[in-house]
């Protein structure tokens, strides 16, 4: 969006940390996390195995209690699980049993018992965004990697949260899949505006599609640094030869390489 | 000498064919053996005079044993699974359960069935009730060991979107973790069926006046090998064929669960 819904925070992290382990010599997997999303903005995370950035989505996400701080989303405090949130996996997570179509209607079937026809008609619309219409009555193993997490993203689209949370989504899959789909999830974005919150290992891949990169230092995870990527959108391949690509790249890569330097 | 197979059409032909060519050809290696030395029906009798044994006995009295076995097995199969899948289940959800009833189990497994199956007749009398609680206690610990396992090994990802979406736990249990377990259960379910054959026969041998194990006691006792060797591979090919009947609800039921081949 290069004209944010409103600049208020939507989601807002206050010294936000999480420790697994009560004992006070083990350091906490996150903590003093400061961060203010904007509606519809994509923010994308960065940080070296093990930094919490898993932790951050599920704090977001109402699935993990913060130890400490807090989060809000539009001022509410998050105490469980929201109706809002689309949560999008490292693997698809797809039902084998189910087809693909069962597996987009799932969430509704899992939280309310039932669907109904217009449900089942919004599922083959966002499986047609997705350029999965054809696939629908497939069953899951039937499809490549690349289309089986495109499954995942579509069935986080069904309930329409405003927030999407994607952890790692795109690790599982080869290089030119793993671009491919970075731009559809970008188009899938532009027409379905969502607050988004992406956890990836690849550096350009942040650059690519955020509006602002978060990065995290080791454990225990706390704030690096937030850029923001000033490069215009629409993103296309051609992003990625823009001088100032490689500049926030490079910028992002000294935090990996020498975190003390930065 | 190495055994290479041959390419082709030839191949794909012999990988099929081999294990029955081989399965004839031991008896008719036995059969040989048999005649060349002459030995003794009751010693070992041939394959041939196991065949006149089994067509002498009429066909009505086969399958009365045969339903006898069969019904103890299948009863005793179907209370297993009634029993065992619900309480992995419940030791799935509590904890508390879990360390109470798991050793248990595991006393009840380690107990030899065989050896408690004569008191149970003492105790339970020699009625279809006993016979079928004596195969459900030697099929129901790998039945609740596969459910539970699967039940455990769902993705907990999976988990996660069940709680992210806040859904009742009734429902993660039935929509994800139980599906999820079926390739498990399934792998339970074909090592019980086998033993629920066992179990029926071994509570033949202990009190019985029908079934195929009872047969084969009572051939063994009167001397009458062949028969005793007739019953025998009855008892075999219906064991392998509720093997196989397993084998095909998995196929026809769950698909999906079955394990791919290449990809």
């Amino acid at each position: 969006m290069t004209e944010p819904a409103t600049n208020r925070a939507f989601v807002r992290l206050s010294g936000v940390g999480h420790r697994y382990d009560p004992d006070p010599a083990v350091p906490p997997a996150v903590t003093g996390i400061d961060m203010d999303i904007r509606r519809h903005e994509f923010v994308a995370v960065v940080g070296p195995s093990g930094c919490g950035k898993s932790t951050l989505l599920r704090m977001i996400a109402g699935l993990l209690k913060p130890s400490e701080g807090e989060v809000s989303v539009f001022g509410m405090p998050v105490k469980g699980p929201r109706e809002d949130v689309g949560i999008v996996f490292q693997k698809p997570t797809l039902l084998p049993w189910l087809t693909v179509s069962k597996n987009v209607l799932f969430p509704l079937k899992h939280k309310y018992g039932r669907y109904s026809r217009e449900d089942e008609k919004r599922a083959d619309e966002l499986l047609a965004m997705a350029g999965l219409e054809s696939f629908a009555d497939k069953m899951p193993d039937e499809l490549s990697g690349g289309m089986q997490q495109r499954v995942g993203i579509v069935r986080a689209l069904l309930l329409n949260p405003d927030i999407l949370l994607m952890d790692e989504p795109f690790s599982a899959l080869d290089a030119m899949t793993r671009e491919q789909i970075g731009f559809d999830l970008l188009k899938i974005w532009e027409e379905n505006p969502k607050t988004l919150l992406f956890i990836t290992h690849s550096i350009a891949e942040a650059v690519l599609l955020a509006d602002r990169v978060l990065v995290m230092s080791k454990r225990p995870g706390t704030v690096l640094e937030m850029i923001d990527v000033d490069l215009p959108r629409p993103r296309s391949t051609r992003t990625i030869s823009d001088q100032r690509f490689s500049e926030l790249a490079d910028r992002i890569r000294r935090h990996v390489y020498e975190p003390d330097a930065a | 000498m190495s055994l290479t197979p041959p390419e082709g059409r030839t191949r794909a032909v012999l990988m099929v064919a081999a294990p029955w060519l081989f399965f004839v050809a031991l008896i008719g290696f036995w059969e040989l053996v048999c005649q060349v030395f002459s030995l003794p029906a009751y010693v070992l009798p041939a394959p041939s005079a196991i065949v006149e044994a089994f067509f002498k006995v009429e066909i009505s009295r086969w399958f009365t044993h045969l339903w006898a076995t069969l019904r103890v097995a299948l009863m005793g199969f179907a209370v297993s699974i009634v029993v065992a899948v619900p309480i992995a289940i419940a030791m799935m959800r509590s904890e508390l359960l879990s360390r109470t009833l798991y050793p248990l189990l595991v006393v009840i497994q380690s107990t030899p069935v065989v050896a408690v199956a004569p008191l149970i007749i003492v105790l339970m009398g020699s009625g279809d009730p006993s016979r079928v609680l004596i195969t459900a206690l030697l099929t129901f610990f790998p039945l609740v060991v596969s459910t539970a396992t699967g039940i455990n090994e769902t993705p907990p990802e999976l988990i996660e979107l069940s709680r992210s979406l806040d859904a009742p736990t009734r429902r993660e249990t039935w929509q994800i973790r139980i599906p999820y377990a079926i390739p498990h259960i399934y792998s339970g379910l074909r090592i019980a069926i086998t033993l629920a054959i066992i179990g029926a026969v071994v509570a033949e041998f202990v009190a019985a006046e029908e079934g195929l194990g009872y047969f084969i006691q009572f051939s063994t006792s009167f001397f009458r090998i062949p028969q005793a060797f007739a019953g025998l591979f009855f008892l075999a090919v219906v064991s392998l064929l509720l093997f196989k009947s397993v084998q095909w609800s998995q196929r026809i039921f769950f698909p999906w669960s079955l394990p791919k081949k290449g990809h």
